[in-house]
C-alpha cells in the first residue's frame, strides 16, 4: 500500500515536470493587467494580437479587473506587495508611477528605450509623470482629462452661449432648467462621492483662481482662502439648484448614465466618456453633445484635471527584456493613434492630435491637445495613496456638509503638512 | 486500549497523522499573527520613506493612541457591536421561536431563514446602498408615494447612515443566530412543556422557565461568534457609505484596511491590527468568564 501510493507520487511529479519543462521550452507568455472597460482591453487585445503575430513565441494574456482608479490601486497595492510573478507589465494610473516606483515595485525601464530621453516626444505632463528620481519609471499608453460636456441642443434652444466663467455656467444652466420645467432636468454633474473623481472635484474650482496645490518638490503649497472659496462655490450652485443637494452620492458612472439619459445639461466627466455619449445604443443625446474647456473663475485661467494611463513592467516579472518590448510597442504613436482613431482615447503624442484620420473620427480633438497642455497633474506623491485619501473624504464631508468648507480645508492642510513636506 | 497506545509504532503513527494539522494550523494561524506583530514594531511605509524596515520600538503603538482617526473608529465599531449583536439576537430569537413552530411544510420558512445568511456581504451592502440611494432607492420611492416630498438623503447624514447601516447588518446577520438558536430549540425535550401545561403554566411563563433557560448554551455560543465578526465589521460599511460621509461611519477594519492597502504603511496598519485582535481577544474573555459561572 505504502509502495504503491509513492510510486503513484513519484509518477505524477515526473509528469508534472515534464509538462512544465516543455512549456517553457515553446514560447514566452506575458501576462498583462489592463486596467477596467473604461480602458479599453478589447482595442488593447487587438494591438496585442498584432504583436503576437509580429512575434511568433509570444502569447499575451490579458487581465482586467477594477471598475475605478481606486479599486485597481487597492488591489495592484496587494498584488505588487505580495512580489507576484505572474504579472508582467500593469497599466496604472498617472498618479501612481512615483508611488509604485518609490516602493521598489516597478522595473526601471532606461536600459531598454534608451535613457530618459525617450520620454521627450510625449506631452509634458506624462513625460514628467514616468520620469520618477530621474529613472523611467513607465511609459506613456494614452491621456485622459476632464472636459465640460454640454447639451448643445438645449444651449441653442434657449440663446445661450458656451459659459467661459463659473458665473456664467450658473446663470445658463439656471436659465435652461427653469425654461425646460423638467423637475429632473439637472444643471451641472460634477463627482461628490468619495472616490478618486472627488480629488478632481476639490481641484478644478482651486487651480481655476490660479492657486497651486504643491511646489515643483511636491511640498504642499494650499491657499486656504482659495480651496475654501472652491468648496464654496460648489455648495453655492448646490442651493442654486443647479446641482443637485445628494451630489455627495454621485460617482463618475452616475454622472455619465444621467448625461446620457439626457437628465444633466453640463458634466464634468473624464475623455472617455465621449465615446459613451456619442456610441452607446442606450444614449438618448446622440448628436447632441458639445465639448469645451472647464470654465475659469472670474479672472481666473481655466484648467483642468489631467488623467491617463501608463505601461510599466513589474520589477518581479521573469521575462523583463520581453515586458519592455512589448511596452514600447504600445507606446507608439501608431498606437496611441489606433487607440485615437477606434476608442477617441486620447494621444499622448501632440502629432496625433492633428491627425487627419483620428480628426475624422474625433474633430473635438483639436482643441483637447491644449486643454490637456494647460492642464494640471494632481499632486504627485509617492504618498499618493493618502494624499488622496484625504482630499477626497473632506471634500466629500464637505459636500454632504458635515463639515464646513473651512473646517474640510483646515483638515486637508493638517493631515497633507505631514505627508507633502 | 492502553496497550495499544503504548505500542511505540501507534505512537509515531498518531504523530505523523496529526503533524499535517500542526503545520496546516501553524502556517495560517501562528505565522501570520505572529508576522502581524514583529511588523507592528517596524517602520514600513513602502511609498518612500528612508527609513523603509527600520526597527521602532513602541513608536506605532504610542503613535495609535494619540490617533483621534483609530478612537473615532474604535468608537463606531463598539457602538455597531452594541447594536447589531442584541439587534440580531432579538430578531433571531424570534424568527427561530417562528421557524419552531409546528408548520405543515417546514422547508420554506427554513429557506427563508438561509437566505440572508447564504448572501454575500458585500452584495448585501450593496442592495442596501441602493435602497437608501437618495434618488432611485425604493425608501424614498416609497416615502415619496405616501406624499411626502422632503426626502432624506440616508446616506449622507452620519447619524441616518449609521442607523442604516446597523439595519443592514441587523438584517443580515440575524438568520445565522436563528439557525443556531433553532438547532438549540429543537433539543430542548417535548415532555417539559407537556408536563408545565398539565401543571398549568401559561405560554408566557413556559417561555421564561423552560425555553431561554435551556436555550442559555446556544445564546452565548451564537452571542460569541456574533460579536466577534461584529468586532471586525468591514464588508457592509464598505460598499455602503465606503465610510463616509467623509469617515464619519469608518469602522475599525476599514481604517487598517486603508493604512495598509491605501497608504501602504504596513507597520502602522499591522499596529492597528494588534489593537484590533487585543479588543476581540478581551471581549472574547469576558464572554468565556460568563461562560464558566453559568455552565
Amino acid at each position: 500500500m505504502k509502495r504503491r501510493t509513492l510510486t503513484q507520487w513519484l509518477s505524477a511529479a515526473v509528469v508534472v515536470a515534464g509538462l512544465s519543462g516543455q512549456a517553457a521550452l515553446a514560447d514566452t507568455k506575458i501576462r498583462v493587467f489592463s486596467g477596467g472597460q473604461n480602458q479599453r482591453p478589447d482595442l488593447m487585445r487587438k494591438l496585442f494580437d498584432a504583436y503576437q503575430a509580429q512575434n511568433p513565441g509570444t502569447t499575451i494574456e490579458i487581465e482586467t479587473g477594477g471598475a475605478t482608479s481606486e479599486l485597481q490601486r487597492q488591489y495592484l497595492s496587494t498584488v505588487l506587495n505580495a512580489k507576484d510573478t505572474a504579472i508582467d507589465i500593469y497599466m496604472i494610473d498617472i498618479v501612481n508611477p512615483s508611488q509604485y516606483f518609490n516602493a521598489g515595485w516597478l522595473e526601471p525601464l532606461d536600459s531598454y528605450v534608451g535613457g530618459a530621453a525617450a520620454l521627450k516626444p510625449y506631452l509634458p505632463v506624462y513625460s514628467q509623470a514616468n520620469l520618477v528620481n530621474g529613472k523611467v519609471a513607465a511609459l506613456p499608453a494614452f491621456a485622459d482629462a476632464m472636459f465640460m460636456y454640454y447639451r448643445k441642443d438645449l444651449l441653442e434652444k434657449h440663446g445661450v452661449k458656451e459659459p467661459k466663467t463659473w458665473d456664467e455656467l450658473t446663470a445658463a444652466a439656471k436659465k435652461i432648467t427653469e425654461a425646460e420645467k423638467n423637475p429632473s432636468l439637472q444643471g451641472l454633474s460634477i463627482q461628490g462621492a468619495p472616490i478618486e473623481g472627488a480629488v478632481c472635484t476639490f481641484l478644478l474650482p482651486y487651480w481655476s483662481q490660479g492657486k497651486q496645490f504643491n511646489d515643483a518638490n511636491g511640498k504642499l503649497t494650499l491657499d486656504k482662502e482659495a480651496a475654501t472659496k472652491g468648496l464654496d462655490m460648489w455648495l453655492k450652485m448646490v442651493d442654486a439648484g443647479v446641482l443637485k443637494k445628494n451630489i455627495a452620492e454621485v460617482t463618475t458612472p452616475v454622472t455619465v448614465n444621467e448625461f446620457k439619459a439626457g437628465q444633466v445639461v453640463f458634466a464634468i466627466n473624464w475623455g472617455f466618456a465621449w465615446d459613451v455619449f456619442k456610441d452607446a445604443a442606450d444614449s438618448q443625446v446622440k448628436g447632441k453633445v458639445g465639448v469645451m474647456p472647464l470654465p475659469a473663475v472670474a479672472g481666473g485661467k481655466s484648467a483642468t484635471c489631467v488623467g491617463g494611463w501608463q505601461w510599466a513592467v513589474s520589477a518581479f516579472s521573469k521575462n523583463k527584456p520581453a515586458a519592455a518590448q512589448l511596452v514600447k510597442y504600445m507606446s507608439t504613436p501608431e498606437a496611441s493613434k489606433f487607440l485615437a482613431r477606434e476608442g477617441s482615447l486620447l494621444p499622448v503624442f501632440q502629432s496625433v492630435y492633428t491627425d487627419a484620420d483620428v480628426l475624422k473620427q474625433a474633430p473635438w480633438f483639436k482643441d483637447a491637445a491644449n486643454v490637456i497642455i494647460a492642464g494640471q497633474a494632481r499632486p504627485i506623491s509617492s504618498q499618493y495613496g493618502q494624499v488622496s485619501d484625504v482630499v477626497r473624504t473632506n471634500t466629500n464631508a464637505a459636500l454632504a456638509r458635515t463639515k464646513t468648507p473651512t473646517e474640510a480645508v483646515n483638515d486637508i492642510e493638517g493631515r497633507l503638512n505631514r505627508v507633502m513636506r | 486500549m492502553l496497550k495499544t497506545l503504548r505500542d511505540p509504532s501507534e505512537k509515531v503513527l498518531a504523530w505523523l497523522l496529526l503533524t499535517p494539522a500542526f503545520l496546516l494550523i501553524a502556517l495560517i494561524v501562528i505565522y501570520p499573527v505572529g508576522k502581524l506583530i514583529y511588523n507592528s514594531f517596524f517602520d514600513l511605509r513602502l511609498s518612500g520613506g528612508a527609513n523603509l524596515g527600520q526597527f521602532v520600538g513602541w513608536l506605532n503603538y504610542q503613535d495609535v493612541l494619540k490617533d483621534a482617526d483609530f478612537w473615532h473608529a474604535t468608537q463606531n465599531t463598539l457602538w455597531i457591536t452594541l447594536i447589531t449583536v442584541p439587534g440580531a439576537l432579538l430578531v433571531g430569537l424570534g424568527l427561530a421561536l417562528l421557524a419552531n413552530l409546528p408548520f405543515q411544510r417546514k422547508w420554506p420558512v427554513r429557506l427563508a431563514l438561509l437566505l440572508p445568511w447564504a448572501l454575500p456581504l458585500s452584495f448585501c451592502g450593496l442592495i442596501f446602498a441602493w435602497f437608501f440611494n437618495t434618488d432611485y432607492g425604493i425608501v424614498n420611492d416609497v416615502l415619496r408615494r405616501l406624499g411626502q416630498q422632503e426626502t432624506t438623503m440616508w446616506l449622507l447624514r452620519p447619524n441616518w447612515a449609521f442607523a442604516a447601516i446597523c439595519l443592514t447588518i441587523i438584517w443580515k446577520t440575524s438568520s445565522f443566530m436563528a439557525l443556531i438558536l433553532l438547532a438549540g430549540l429543537q433539543m430542548i425535550p417535548r415532555s417539559l412543556y407537556e408536563a408545565a401545561e398539565v401543571d398549568g403554566a401559561t405560554r408566557w411563563q413556559q417561555f421564561w422557565q423552560i425555553t431561554l433557560p435551556l436555550l442559555m448554551p446556544s445564546i452565548v455560543v451564537a452571542l460569541i461568534f456574533r460579536t466577534l465578526t461584529a468586532l471586525q465589521t468591514f464588508d457592509i460599511p464598505y460598499t455602503m457609505t465606503k465610510g463616509g460621509p467623509g469617515n464619519s461611519t469608518e469602522t475599525l477594519a476599514m481604517l487598517i484596511h486603508k493604512t495598509t492597502i491605501d497608504y501602504l504603511d504596513l507597520g502602522y496598519g499591522s499596529t492597528l491590527a494588534v489593537f484590533m485582535f487585543l479588543i476581540s481577544m478581551a471581549v472574547t474573555a469576558v464572554y468565556l468568564r460568563r461562560v464558566g459561572q453559568t455552565a
